[in-house]
């Protein structure tokens, strides 16, 4: 069974179809690459993949799952919930005057004691006289508008990348995108934070578990960057780093998410020949620590290097798959990236 | 008057001052859409405008009202519009690459240095202003404009000045949008707000487009302030919040950035305004108001009509 | 071991009425002190989200009313409930907390100036529900006489001048404690890196719509504790116009001209912005009255006059000259200026 199938997958931005039913089946534990000309739609894939787009139409399963959250028992409950808690709240507001001088006014001199029994009958009365308006209305309003906006904004935050991140995505970007300001050392913490169980009050009161997880999450963090030989920046700021060093900072956050499927867009975009090669032995390293590895690439040298498949798309579709030496033969594939040629034919 | 003539009549009400409104939201719109500043001192520019208006007419008391009328037309929006320009040469220019937070705490000051000059506007020992004894004290603006109705003895009431604020406004608006959508500046303005690095590439001076900018927004609030004095007939210092606050709520409520969600931003303010005004109490207005904006943007977040926002990447 | 700014703050705003035992001076300094601690509770509650996460609020005050009316309600004998200082106290952090999760569940995905304008929506809809609710909060009178706070029996009277001070200070350093452990842990840094890149941060895994949730809520109940202060200083709720939006541009001042997103920072603007809005103004006022220098008709002399105007120009000579603060992060500074190295 492949780790992340991707299944007709299509964008369209406007009038433009960015991607058209693309369909990818990743195994795991492979190395895939996803090459193609410039404006092909790669990073637009991974974007689908991570959750930053919602997909026009086909969709995106990980491990088996939908990358999204699916409409369960819980989220109807919530739904409700928020619809029923919306009308009590405008029924509330609605008559909270005469509410006010009903129980607490009508029940208390100034030094008295308080009595609540007198207070239910005239409750009940007040309700009963004018109930269209202080009762009914308010109600079905608040449970209509309630429900509806609580419906919008589950819809809206269903598919998002932290939810894809939770599963078990981690990315680069291809443009990279540090947090400049914060450490190296906190970027990668960052990266490992989903995992841990530390809650707010934890840290504000500073609980024994607070204590312990920073302790392990810190020595985590320094074995990833000793993994991708960073051990010696840790506390400078990100910004500060060599662009190689950034590059290879971008992968340590990701790794910090111990994630199951790694998308790595053109991570040696930039780099020099031996960084390249550095590159590539870390990339079969993160394979070899059981991580399948997705990938986009324009240096040639690297994917027909590492990859066990490569996946191309030219204009949003995919023309090609399969393995290193059959894609380089494809004659789609030749005349995607050189133009058609009439000494070929 | 019959149910269906109350709610006719608050119509009309709304009507002329979600116009009024409108215009001082496409000001604030105008400067979001180019340079995303929340520009605070709007409304205040505004204030400052009526209080132009006031002095004009004082210092032109003698002259027929129709030339009175024009020199206020003419002479305020340009007194606002150089003064936004000036604001925006002297303040917000030096803070373009800064973060976004740093030209809005800039424009919070110059609504409060604008609040300042006028309560001393109002001091001044003129006789509109009561010969400055007591400078915080609302003014009187002059009834320049009658407020005969024009249907005649129907119970509901179409006044001149409703009149006068159509006439105003609407061919205003219809200009703004053809100058924005035919002509070179406004074409630059566009360009500009849309990324500023590429239209400068382009050979556009980004500066002095932005600077035109606020020239044409500030001189849609002094068109505002004329009208809106002329319909109310007071004017005091501090009315620069409340009008501001309305018209930054119309600008986000129609998408702010967009110029034709100003002006639907501004009539439903308007209107929602003097419904409350009528049917739930006016004392609830500003909640009502506020509350919709709310309830709005909960199911559409980018406002009425704005633009739906996708981050690159 | 360095002392850190926002330690030896407290620790010299704490000897200060000990040394009013002898000078004079510091004693009417430490009165003076009083407001600007629960200033600083105020501005701190806004640091969390303008500072640390990056989200614009102007309705702060809007909070602070509503924990200055919950206090007053809790507290005064005119009401059946009549808690007393410490379980209102805690109540009213309550009810800011759950009124800035109720705000910033519909609204928190909103883009920032969206937000913005819904934050200042809010300061509106507070103030004028305070003031038309009179039944409820007595309109523009304002709930009082509230009883003064107690602490192990022993009850705090107005004339009293040092339990008041420490009591704020208490609460001053309680809330800087918290908001430090805050901010140096995962939920702080997870704040940052979505003020930096909100997308990013959520590609890894950071929630953000979570995130600033709490960011707002626990703001709103730091903001709501001020205003509890507040009542309970002024021995009244105050009434509701007491709570406009200069009270958010306040508070909003103080983060900015202390530094953004800086725990002491905040302290020092706090420290200076109150100080010159209130004290400095007020001090030359008298001055100028006692020697028959001001005319009470002519609007131009009164110093009190000219407030906005010097408020107005400083805000914006702030930004132009130094936009990170007096007392800027790390983290702010290199923002603002982007092409010096940071010193190592």
């Amino acid at each position: 069974m492949s780790l992340l199938q991707v299944d007709k997958l299509t964008m369209r931005f406007g009038g433009l179809v960015a991607v058209d039913a693309v369909t990818l089946e990743i195994p795991p534990g492979e190395i895939v690459s996803l090459i193609g000309p410039n404006g092909a739609g790669k990073t637009t894939v991974f974007n689908a993949i991570t959750g930053i787009y919602e997909p026009s139409a086909g969709g995106v399963r990980f491990a088996g799952h939908e990358t999204r959250s699916e409409f369960c028992g819980s989220v109807a409950v919530l739904l409700l919930l928020t619809g029923f808690l919306t009308a009590g709240a405008l029924i509330l507001l609605c008559n909270i005057e005469s509410l006010w001088e009903v129980v607490i006014t009508g029940n208390y001199q100034y030094r008295q004691v308080f009595q609540w029994k007198p207070a239910n009958i005239a409750f009940t009365t007040y309700f009963s006289e004018n109930s269209g308006t202080r009762l009914i209305l308010p109600a079905v309003l608040g449970l209509f508008l309630g429900l509806a906006g609580a419906w919008a904004v589950w819809q809206r935050s269903r598919r998002a990348p932290e939810v894809a991140a939770h599963a078990g995505i981690a990315r680069t970007f291809q443009n990279i995108r540090l947090f400049n300001q914060m450490t190296v050392l906190d970027n990668v913490l960052l990266g490992m934070d989903t995992r841990l169980q530390t809650r707010f009050w934890h840290a504000a009161l500073r609980l024994p578990l607070f204590w312990r997880e920073r302790r392990e999450a810190t020595s985590k963090a320094i074995e990833i960057l000793r993994f991708v030989d960073l051990d010696r920046e840790v506390n400078q700021l990100a910004e500060n780093l060599s662009y190689g060093h950034q590059r290879r900072l971008e992968i340590a956050r990701a790794l910090a998410m111990q994630p199951k499927l790694i998308l790595l867009d053109e991570p040696a975009a930039g780099l020099n020949p031996a960084e390249s090669q550095a590159l590539m032995e870390l990339i079969r390293q993160i394979r070899e620590r059981g991580i399948t590895v997705l990938l986009i690439e324009h240096d040639m040298q690297v994917v027909m290097g590492i990859s066990d498949r490569i996946a191309v798309l030219d204009y949003g579709e995919k023309i090609a798959e399969g393995t290193p030496a059959e894609v380089r033969a494809n004659p789609a594939v030749i005349e995607a990236y050189l133009g058609k040629s009439d000494a070929s034919t | 008057m019959t149910g269906w003539e109350v709610f006719l009549q608050q119509l009309i009400i709304g009507l002329s001052n979600g116009m009024i409104i409108a215009l001082i939201a496409l000001g604030y719109t105008m400067v979001y859409g180019i340079i995303e500043l929340i520009n605070f001192a709007h409304g205040d520019l505004f204030m400052l405008g009526c209080f132009a208006a006031l002095t004009v007419v004082s210092l032109t008391g003698d002259l027929p009202v129709w030339l009175v009328l024009l020199l206020l037309l003419v002479l305020t929006p340009v007194f606002c519009g150089g003064l936004n320009w000036l604001v925006d040469r002297l303040a917000y220019r030096h803070l373009r690459d800064a973060t976004k937070l740093a030209p809005l705490v800039s424009a919070i000051g110059v609504s409060f240095v604008f609040l300042n000059l006028g309560l001393f506007w109002g001091g001044l020992p003129l006789k509109v202003f009561g010969f400055g004894k007591a400078a915080a004290a609302p003014k009187d603006f002059p009834t320049l404009v009658s407020n005969a109705n024009l249907l005649g003895n129907s119970n509901v009431e179409f006044t001149t000045k409703d009149l006068l604020v159509l006439v105003i406004t609407v061919p205003l608006m219809v200009g703004l949008t053809l100058f924005v959508k035919q002509t070179r500046a406004g074409k630059a303005m566009r360009a500009v707000a849309q990324d500023r690095l590429a239209a400068q590439l382009m050979g556009i001076d980004a500066n002095r487009v932005i600077g035109q900018t606020f020239l044409l927004g500030g001189g849609l609030a002094g068109v505002a302030s004329v009208v809106a004095a002329l319909y109310n007939n007071t004017i005091y210092f501090q009315m620069g919040y409340r009008a501001g606050m309305d018209a930054f709520t119309a600008a986000v409520l129609g998408g702010i950035g967009s110029l034709p969600g100003a002006v639907l931003g501004g009539l439903c303010i308007g209107l929602a305004r003097a419904l409350s005004d009528q049917y739930i109490a006016t004392r609830w207005t500003n909640v009502m108001v506020f509350a919709i904006l709310i309830l709005v943007l909960v199911f559409r977040p980018s406002g009425l009509l704005g633009a739906k926002h996708r981050e690159k990447v | 071991m360095k002392l850190r700014f926002h330690w030896a703050f407290l620790l010299v705003a704490a000897l200060v009425p000990v040394v009013g035992l002898f000078v004079p001076a510091a004693r009417s300094l430490g009165e003076l002190l009083r407001p600007i601690f629960i200033m600083a509770i105020l501005a701190l509650g806004l640091n969390i989200l303008t500072g640390f996460t990056g989200i614009l609020n102007l309705g702060v005050a809007a909070f602070m009313a509503l924990g200055a009316y919950a206090y007053a309600i809790l507290t005064c004998d005119i009401y059946p409930f009549q808690f007393g200082f410490w379980p209102a106290v805690m109540l009213t952090v309550l009810v800011g907390l759950l009124a800035g999760l109720m705000l910033g569940l519909p609204t928190i995905r909103l883009r920032g100036d969206y937000l913005a304008i819904v934050t200042l929506g809010f300061g509106e809809i507070v103030q004028d529900s305070l003031k038309n609710m009179d039944v409820i909060t007595k309109g523009t009178q304002g709930i009082n006489p509230l009883p003064g706070p107690t602490f192990a029996g022993y009850m705090f009277r107005s004339e009293t001048y040092a339990p008041w001070y420490y009591l704020f200070l208490g609460f001053l350093a309680l809330v800087v404690l918290l908001n430090r452990n805050l901010q140096r842990s995962r939920v702080g840094r997870a704040w940052i890196a979505i003020r930096e890149d909100e997308l990013a941060a959520s590609c890894m895994g950071v929630n953000p719509m979570k995130m600033k949730l709490l960011a707002f809520s626990l703001g709103a109940a730091q903001c709501s504790l001020a205003g509890a202060l507040w009542a309970s200083f002024l021995g009244s709720s105050g009434e509701p116009g007491n709570y406009d939006f200069q009270v958010s541009i306040i508070a909003l001042c103080i983060v900015i001209v202390g530094g953004m997103g800086n725990i002491a920072g905040v302290l020092l603007g706090a420290l200076v912005v109150v100080g010159c809005n209130s004290l400095v103004l007020e001090t030359f006022t008298n001055f100028l009255k006692a020697h028959e220098l001001i005319s009470s008709t002519n609007v131009y002399t009164a110093p009190g006059n000219w407030k906005y105007m010097l408020f107005g120009l400083a805000l914006i000579l702030m930004m132009r000259f130094k936009p990170e603060g007096l007392l800027p992060s790390r983290q702010v500074k290199a923002e603002l200026h982007p092409h010096e190295p940071p010193p190592s």
